[in-house]
């Protein structure tokens, strides 16, 4: 009896090293995400939980995805599209420039999400974009892509190129993926993946609503204006709230609907599942 | 910052900023032999244009470039509207005349050559959006032309893309 008093007493010790060892090795890998700047909820909420909180000390590594950029680009940059069209011609288009945008939907011939957005892609006056937007389909190169797919994918009147170099270019993280350059400004104004092409109309209209309201100078955001970046652009956005008063936890700062962003009557003309057509952005 | 190079059908031009450009071939249409033929513009080109810019002048704004290189049949080689060798590589505004239009467009100007070279006989128009703005214009068309290459006939290359980016790209 003695004895297996002991060895059970031996057993809970080893089991209570082993849990001891697991809480500090957890605690390790929080500590290591929490100084990356990845958490559960509100940096500054100490319960975890999402919605207004008083402010915390700025997460100083921003999350990137992919390769760094080259010096002279940011994430809103928008550098020309050049490839292959499936017949075997060149093209090259230019994104910058002009009064109009350009929707780049990146795209694969085998992809079934994709097979929805070619198809509506057959009924350009259905697709009901603005009337200033171009719409480019991009493709893998020839490399990775097969032309004779990409073909039998590729409706009639629709620039549709093959360049694995304009992924990279526009750091695509898989297809479908969309990204809406406006010419004028010469930069990516927003970007995202949707699963049917009326969300992305949503997004390009209510870019374009955004991109006008910016083009009208008086209520035009300065680091918008000047194209500045990461985190550059969070602390001059930081001045501009805190110079209209704006402080951190300010519950406009939270907003719980489309309505608390745009108002009544907005600028939304369709409901949008936020879910499933999320713009991102990224710093680096 | 990147530069977008377009090479097809024996033909390689690296873009200058602004310009975007298609180089292709069209499809053959009953006897018809088609020749390679390449476009460049500064504004955005509609998916249908015709050879020499039918469908796309009349987008063009003032400051707006056209420029077309038109591949004609080896026939041609030899002719005396082609004797001239090698492609321009730098115009004058003097180049440019409001009469060398395809389709006189009000305030347009353009200038045509025919030339051959390396063994190809070839056609050069271009449109100028505005012709009082050809002081600022045509340096730019001279920034595109001066480094177009042509290769001789049978030694074209695949198309393809070239970019003078950074590794990664």
């Amino acid at each position: 009896m003695v004895a297996l008093a002991i060895i059970l007493s031996m057993v809970v010790l080893v089991l209570a090293v082993l849990v001891a060892g697991l809480l500090r090795s957890h605690a390790d890998i929080l500590k290591a995400l929490h100084d990356l700047g990845a958490g559960v909820g509100e940096p500054g909420n100490p319960h975890g939980h999402p919605g207004p909180g008083p402010a915390a000390h700025p997460t100083g590594v921003p999350l990137t995805i992919g390769p760094p950029l080259p010096g002279e680009r940011n994430s809103t940059s928008a550098p020309a599209i050049a490839g292959v069209t499936p017949g075997g011609d060149a093209l090259a288009v230019s994104v910058t420039g002009g009064d109009h945008l350009t929707l780049v939907a990146f795209l694969s011939s085998g992809c079934a999400t994709c097979a929805g957005f070619w198809q509506a892609f057959r009924q350009p006056d259905q697709l009901d974009l603005p009337d200033r937007t171009r719409l480019v389909v991009v493709t893998k190169g020839p490399e990775m892509e097969i032309r004779a797919e990409v073909a039998a994918q590729a409706p009639p009147g629709l620039a549709v190129l093959m360049s694995t170099e304009a992924w990279a270019d526009y750091e695509v993280p898989g297809s479908p993926f969309f990204v809406l350059v406006d010419g004028r400004s010469g930069r990516r104004i927003g970007e995202g993946v949707a699963h049917h092409f009326h969300q992305v109309a949503e997004l390009v209209r209510r870019a374009d609503a955004d991109a006008r309201d910016f083009a009208l100078g008086a209520s035009a955001s300065r680091p918008f204006a000047e194209g500045l970046d990461g985190p550059e652009r969070e602390r001059a956005n930081d001045r501009e709230l805190l110079a209209a008063g704006v402080l951190p936890g300010d519950p406009s700062l939270y907003p719980s609907s489309l309505d608390d962003v745009y108002g009544q009557g907005g600028p939304r003309t369709a409901p949008v599942p936020a879910t499933t057509a999320e713009p991102t952005t990224r710093a680096g | 910052m990147t530069v977008p190079s377009l090479r097809a059908h024996g033909i390689d031009a690296p873009l200058p900023a602004g310009f975007e450009g298609r180089i292709f071939v069209r499809p053959k249409t009953g006897d018809e032999v088609p020749y390679p033929v390449a476009h460049f513009a500064t504004f955005a080109l509609p998916d249908q244009v015709a050879d020499f810019g039918g469908g796309a002048v009349t987008l063009m704004g003032p400051d707006d470039i056209f420029a077309v290189l038109f591949e004609y049949g080896p026939e041609s080689v030899g002719r005396r509207l082609f004797d001239r060798q090698g492609m321009p590589r730098s115009l004058t505004t003097a180049d440019f005349r409001t009469i060398v239009l395809r389709r006189g467009l009000g305030g347009q100007s353009g200038t045509q050559w025919f030339f051959t070279e390396a063994g190809r006989p070839f056609t050069l128009y271009v449109v100028l959006g505005s012709h009082a703005r050809r002081g600022a214009l045509v340096p730019r068309v001279n920034e595109l032309i001066r480094t177009i290459a042509i290769s001789p006939a049978g030694a074209t290359t695949a198309p393809s893309t070239a970019s003078a980016g950074a590794p990664w790209n």
